[in-house]
């Protein structure tokens, strides 16, 4: 393979990475809120510890997804 | 457009650590020997805290008013929301200064980077190295002292201080990553504006919404990184429950 063909194909791979991060981080926190809303329709009177335990189940998500974001941004720096 | 301009390179140059404190308007001033920017940003962060509790903040008052109010409501909200939930009426009273320092230092340095005078010390990974290092320490020693050696041995010993680095290198990771990359998002906002001209003038107004974004994420950063260190505080304190 050419070397300007590799290089670019690591390029879209690393873009890729990007967008495949972004769609698992959207599917897991979306999932999060959209149960914690239920629950808080179901139970109001235990919204404040709902909240706290989507805070948690939000960072835990977003916190690898964007890992995988910012390692995919410097990939695709180099 | 604007061929010459690299946008990797200029986000990559708002974002880095860097030998120089770049400054709004004037050229950016050259800093001595091992100081960088972003420890030029901790001792900052450092001295405005300081500055807040030991002269701003009027203890002898009765009733709170103004700055004193608003910072015991953080306090009282990290020692009834954080700590005693997670870590029982008597160790989370123990814990509630650590929790309250860790938790100022990381809100104080993630505000300051939306200032232009400054840059985001937690947006280095070191930085959050220390702190998360802080919680590593304190959850394997700190078990070892008030549990002894049966503290650390539910499985195995190994196991055991893998899911403890485990958990540490999360917590390190969280910071570090949600704040380097709301700020690459607003950089590569504002950097379409170098790169297409006028034609790119409603970014403008995407870069606001990320702002206004960041302040949030700024507030629950904080929240975040002191909860689930209280959180595995707790489990490890409290194997049984």
């Amino acid at each position: 393979m050419p070397p300007e063909i590799s290089q670019h194909l690591g390029q879209v791979s690393a873009g890729a990475g990007i967008g495949l991060s972004v769609v698992g981080m959207g599917l897991g926190v979306g999932l999060i809120f959209a149960s914690a809303i239920q629950s808080v329709a179901r139970q109001p009177e235990m919204a404040k510890q709902l909240t706290t335990l989507m805070y948690i189940g939000m960072a835990l998500v977003e916190g690898m997804a964007l890992l995988g974001v910012v390692f995919c941004y410097l990939a695709l720096k180099g | 457009m604007n061929s010459n301009f690299d946008l990797n390179e200029y986000i990559m140059h708002h974002v880095l650590n860097s030998h120089e404190w770049l400054l709004p308007f004037v050229s950016p001033i050259p800093l001595p020997g091992v100081l960088t920017s972003h420890a030029l940003m901790v001792l900052f962060g450092c001295t405005i805290i300081l500055l807040l509790f030991l002269v701003f903040y009027r203890k002898n008052e009765r009733v709170p008013t103004g700055l004193t109010n608003c910072l015991e409501a953080l306090i009282v909200f990290v020692r009834d929301e954080v700590a005693i939930p997670n870590l029982g009426e008597k160790d989370g009273l123990q814990f509630t200064p650590m929790l309250c320092t860790i938790f100022f230092f990381i809100l104080t340095l993630n505000l300051m980077g939306l200032i232009p005078l400054f840059s985001t010390a937690t947006a280095n990974i070191n930085v959050t190295f220390s702190l998360a290092f802080l919680i590593f320490v304190l959850l394997v020693f700190g078990t070892l002292l008030r549990n002894g050696l049966k503290g650390l041995i539910p499985f195995f010993i190994i196991i055991e201080i893998a899911s403890i680095l485990v958990r540490s290198v999360a917590l390190m990771i969280r910071l570090f990553a949600n704040m380097i990359a709301g700020h690459m998002v607003i950089m590569s906002f504002l950097g379409l504006i170098i790169l297409f001209g006028w034609v790119a003038f409603p970014a403008i107004f995407l870069a606001v919404f990320m702002y206004c974004l960041e302040v949030f994420i700024a507030l629950l950063q904080a929240y975040i990184f002191i909860l689930l260190s209280a959180v595995f505080i707790g489990q490890m304190y409290h194997p049984d429950h």
